[in-house]
């Protein structure tokens, strides 16, 4: 470019103004800088329009897609979660309103985000802004969801965040409903309890379509019928602007809160307490005593009454609790969240007898009848099996043998059962229910353990081991069958098993929902209760001796539970039998009972542990006594309980 | 202040008088820049109607004033006669620096802005007349000196002309005019004729400063530009999007725009704007909002209408009567070509956001006023036009 504009200077120019009628020569070179000048504006004009017809033609839909999701908020209104009552009608868990604290991480963006939250950590009580930035940042991906932060804000609180908007944009107060237990610790473990949707469950409550931030069942009654609980959450999506405030111009859609359905338990509140208490009573009367559990089941439909474990915990610590108070309940060390009626796993020590009896008649090993002479002690295979105490009770029969809970009867029976082919003794145990899970409707049911030469084999496999240790002996059946050794039970099965017994021989699956009904009391569905598994093929007849050694065991001059139970009145008599579960050297046995009333017309079965309390009939029955003296159809007056003695 | 002459009748009637003062306008451009303000008023008021509770006029109402003092200040640039102005050069650019540097001084006392005057319920922003100030001022320096062309020195001098008080509105900060001021200086270097080496060294000084003031200097630990600068310089090549304030502004404005789609959400429908999802939507984004509401219909009306005004000031250039009519006319028209390309590339996202507002559309007194005036000038070149058909 080395041509220039070249006219005079001022002189010329002048001139030209002017005069009006001279026009500079407009040369080449500035006619060609001229032209360039407007071709790179009208080409920079020309890129403009080309990106415009991409944004708004070519992309257009996915843009007006954006500025929808911009536009439309839909804010979730929480619907209650339906009751929990008892078979009577009592309420166990209602609800109350609560206030969630919400942050929708699309108002926070950039250094707000941190800035608000830092805030916000501030005023919450054990939650740092890291925290805090995680769960909002999880929240992030998910579309129209807010993330809740705190649940169950404190007044002082809701109402200083609702005064300081500005200082806290994105953050927002929501209406929720919080559990409420107006039992306290009523039925706690059978209860569970509830919470928010943990990061690891969210994807797959999200597809049952859960939002993200939902409260949901966790254990228990909560959980197993989460689905009939639920209420199905309202919406409404509206017009919001970019402070995410309610532009009112237009509700888009709204739909109204479901509540959830209400669910009916088979419990029995005054039987519940009533074994609560009990057990409460027995552990902290027996110093060493860790814990204990009872069910309490009809035998003829396999409704539970009541379950309890001890120690226990107050259900309304998890909604209204500090969080070390939460924490404490969670990292007791007693283990005070464990079920133990069906999740805790005992040998059944005595309890287990009527079972061998039964086993012993069905496979012609004894009868009911025969004498079999029970000294103080036996010697099996070069080894000592001794009587409770070293006891003699001399010529027994089965019913005797069973009301003074003879050992050394059962042993014989046991070198009988090692002979035979089989495992008929285990086989037996298994259909009583024994060893695998009932299939109660509430989740933490262990199976127990019903040892077997196939178990031995497979769980003393490998060093250090030897093949001696995987050997079945026949010591092995003979502890089985008074209910020592590897065996392992809930209450739960027990009582099932108990139940079995008391009815005539069918097995019930235990259920614990009994009906599903709309808010107003309206029956909309029937459970489970009352489904039998399986009837036992056991002849009526032995069946008859065993509940006649039952009953002799808690009513005759020898029996082991007289001192707990001779008292009551006739149409209250129970049948049952103690245990004495023997741990290893140097623990105290755990104390068992598992009886049922009135014993010519069962109406109520029921299983107490009570661990490391010693001899079945001292701890063990006075709680099963004071639990069917609690029930309506077999009540009387609890005094007439007797304390018990050392007897197995 | 000379007028071009009137015929000189013994009673010139009123009638005449406006004939006269009508004669040889180019109405063509008239007609778009009309075209384009009357857009601008529409969607200022449409937009803003809901920012200030109780005042839905607040906005509409001042840009209305703005662009009726606008309107007088064409009138009377039109009659300027830029020959005699730009003996005044010398004058009119210290004027300029000293304007500058009252704002700053001002700005630096009250720990105020650095940018404006506040003059009763308004505020003026002495940089904005600056522009039109710069290019009379390089215009007639340079043609004072014109026998010098092409050597080092005057090349220098204009530059220095041209960056001191760009320096100052750097300081301002005001990164967006800063840049106008260097995109008018390289405007009359280029019609002038300076040897394309000088470009060239320029051009390598420039890639070295921008190379310095983003990356070298930052890493050495001085902080030319503030945050918020660089954050908006470098929003558009998509990192960081969501997390700066700068990288938000411009993905709400690709919404609005790109939901306008073909022919736009009309006034009511378009949230992006009438939500605040977009934010300064009747300032530097207004050409977002105006494609929201209008779609690529709007949007590229706008474009052309902008097309049409450059192309009438070329054909202005080409036929101007003096060497200072040619280069006011190119400087303004490379400085309104400057400001509608990087603003409207901000908001579609293929330029950074320099926070240049665009002419004629955005709201705003001193920028609309200036604009108005450039457009004056314009009006005046061409009038005084040579007979001759170029």
């Amino acid at each position: 470019m080395t041509t220039r504009a070249r006219p005079p200077r001022r002189t010329g120019l002048r001139a030209g103004a002017s005069t009006g009628g001279w026009a500079p020569a407009l040369t080449p070179g500035t006619a060609m800088r001229i032209a360039v000048l407007g071709g790179i504006a009208l080409a920079l004009l020309g890129l403009l329009l080309v990106r415009l017809w991409f944004l708004q033609v070519i992309s257009g839909e996915e843009y007006a897609q954006a500025a929808e999701g911009n536009r439309l908020r839909t804010v979730v209104t929480e619907a209650p979660r339906g009751k929990i009552i008892d078979r009577n009608g009592e309420l166990l868990v209602g609800n109350r309103t609560g206030t969630d604290l919400v942050v929708d991480p699309r108002e926070l963006t950039g250094e707000r985000r941190q800035q608000v939250l830092n805030r916000l950590a501030g005023k919450l009580e054990g939650v740092t802004p890291a925290d805090l930035e995680k769960r909002v940042d999880a929240g992030e991906s998910r579309p129209f969801e807010s993330v809740v932060v705190a649940q169950n804000v404190r007044p002082a609180l809701a109402y200083y965040l609702a005064q300081r908007e500005r200082q806290f944009p994105g953050v927002r107060l929501r209406d929720s409903y919080l559990r409420t237990y107006p039992e306290g610790r009523t039925a706690a473990h059978i209860l569970g309890g509830t919470g928010k949707i943990s990061a690891d469950e969210v994807d797959g409550y999200r597809s049952r379509g859960y939002e993200g931030n939902e409260t949901v069942g966790k254990g228990g009654v909560e959980q197993e019928y989460e689905s009939v609980l639920r209420g199905a959450p309202g919406s409404y999506t509206r017009e919001v602007d970019a402070s995410g405030e309610p532009t009112g111009r237009e509700i888009v859609s709204s739909r109204a809160p479901r509540p959830g359905r209400d669910v009916q338990l088979t419990i029995d509140s005054p039987t519940q307490r009533a074994l609560q208490d009990a057990i409460e009573e027995q552990v902290s009367l027996n110093g060493l005593s860790t814990g204990g559990a009872g069910v309490a089941l009809d035998p003829n439909t396999g409704e539970v009454l009541a379950m309890a474990s001890y120690p226990d915990y107050d259900p309304s610590v998890f909604v209204n609790g500090s969080q070390k108070q939460i924490q404490d309940v969670i990292s007791d060390p007693e283990n005070r969240l464990l079920d133990r009626a069906i999740g805790g796993s005992y040998p059944a020590g005595s309890t287990f007898k009527p079972i061998s009896a039964s086993a012993g008649l069905q496979d012609g090993f004894i009868t009911a009848d025969e004498l079999v002479d029970s000294p103080s002690e036996i010697e099996l295979y070069k080894t000592i099996f001794p009587n409770f105490r070293k006891h003699s009770h001399g010529y027994v029969n089965l019913p005797t043998a069973l009301e003074v809970s003879s050992d050394t009867y059962f042993y014989q029976l046991g070198d009988e059962f090692y002979r035979a082919q089989g495992s008929p003794l285990q086989e037996e145990a298994r259909t009583f229910g024994l060893g695998g899970r009932t299939g109660l409707d509430v989740p933490g049911e262990i199976d127990g353990l019903i040892p077997d030469p196939a178990w031995k084999r497979k769980n003393f496999a490998g060093a250090p081991f030897t093949d001696l240790d995987r050997s079945w002996k026949p010591g092995d059946t003979i502890n089985l069958t008074v209910g020592q050794g590897y065996l392992g039970v809930t209450p739960l099965q027990m009582a099932v098993a108990y139940g079995a017994i008391a009815n005539g021989g069918t097995v019930y699956t235990p259920s614990i929902g009994r009906r599903v009904l709309d808010p107003n009391g309206r029956e909309l569905q029937e459970l489970s209760s009352g489904k039998p598994t399986h009837s036992i093929d056991v002849s009526p007849d032995h069946l008859a001796s065993i509940r006649e050694g039952l009953y002799m065991a808690a009513n005759g001059g020898g029996g082991t539970s007289t001192a707990v139970f001779g008292n009551l009145p006739p149409d209250r008599r129970v049948a049952g039998k103690t245990g004495t579960a023997e741990q290893v050297e140097g623990k105290e046995d755990h104390s068992w009972f598992v009886g049922y009333a009135p014993y010519d017309d069962p109406k109520i079965v029921v299983a107490v542990v009570i661990e490391a309390a010693g001899t079945g009939s001292s701890a063990a029955a006075p709680t099963v006594c004071k639990t069917i003296a609690a029930y309506s159809e077999t009540s009387f007056d609890p005094g007439l309980c007797g304390d018990g003695a050392e007897a197995n | 202040m000379t007028t071009i002459a009137p015929p000189r009748g013994a009673r010139a009637g009123f009638g005449d008088r406006i004939r006269s003062a009508l004669a040889g306008l180019d109405w063509v451009l008239l007609l778009a820049v009309a075209a384009i303000t009357g857009f601008s008023l529409f969607v200022i008021g449409r937009s803003t109607e809901g920012d200030i509770e109780g005042e839905p006029r607040f906005y509409l109402d001042r840009q209305i004033l703005f662009v009726a003092v606008g309107v007088v200040a064409m009138l009377v640039a039109m009659r300027v006669n830029l020959d005699h102005v730009s003996r005044w050069a010398w004058a009119l650019w210290f004027g300029l620096l000293g304007a500058l540097a009252v704002v700053f001084a001002l700005g630096e006392a009250t720990r105020g802005s650095h940018r404006w005057i506040d003059i009763g319920p308004f505020s003026l922003q002495p940089s904005e007349f600056g522009k039109v100030v710069l290019i009379v001022v390089l215009a007639g320096i340079a043609l004072q000196r014109i026998d010098k062309v092409g050597t080092v020195r005057y090349t220098l001098l204009l530059t220095c002309l041209a960056l001191i008080p760009a320096a100052v509105v750097f300081l301002q900060p005001d990164l967006g005019t800063s840049l106008v001021y260097a995109v008018v200086l390289a405007a009359i270097l280029f019609l002038v004729g300076v040897p394309w080496t000088h470009f060239a060294v320029y051009g390598s000084i420039l890639a070295v400063l921008l190379l310095s003031v983003l990356w070298l200097l930052p890493a050495a630990g001085f902080k030319v530009l503030e945050d918020y600068q660089v954050e908006r310089l470098t929003a558009f090549v998509g990192a960081d999007r969501d997390t700066s304030d700068a990288g938000y502004q411009l993905d709400q404005s690709k919404t609005a725009i790109g939901s306008g789609g073909t022919l736009g959400k009309g006034p009511d429908g378009a949230t992006q704007a009438n939500n605040d999802f977009l934010p300064e939507h009747h300032t530097d984004f207004i050409f977002a909002v105006t494609s929201e509401m209008f779609g690529f219909a709007g949007g590229g009306l706008l474009i052309l209408l902008y097309a049409l005004i450059l192309w009438r000031g070329l054909r202005t250039m080409a036929r101007a009567s003096s060497q200072i009519d040619m280069l006011v006319a190119g400087a303004i028209l490379a400085m309104l070509a400057f400001q509608v390309f990087v603003n409207i590339g901000m908001t579609v996202g293929i330029m950074p956001i320099t926070g240049i507002p665009l002419p004629l559309m955005s709201y705003g007194g001193s920028q609309t006023i200036t604009t108005l005036i450039a457009v004056g000038l314009l009006l005046g070149i061409h009038r005084r036009r040579s007979p001759i058909p170029g």
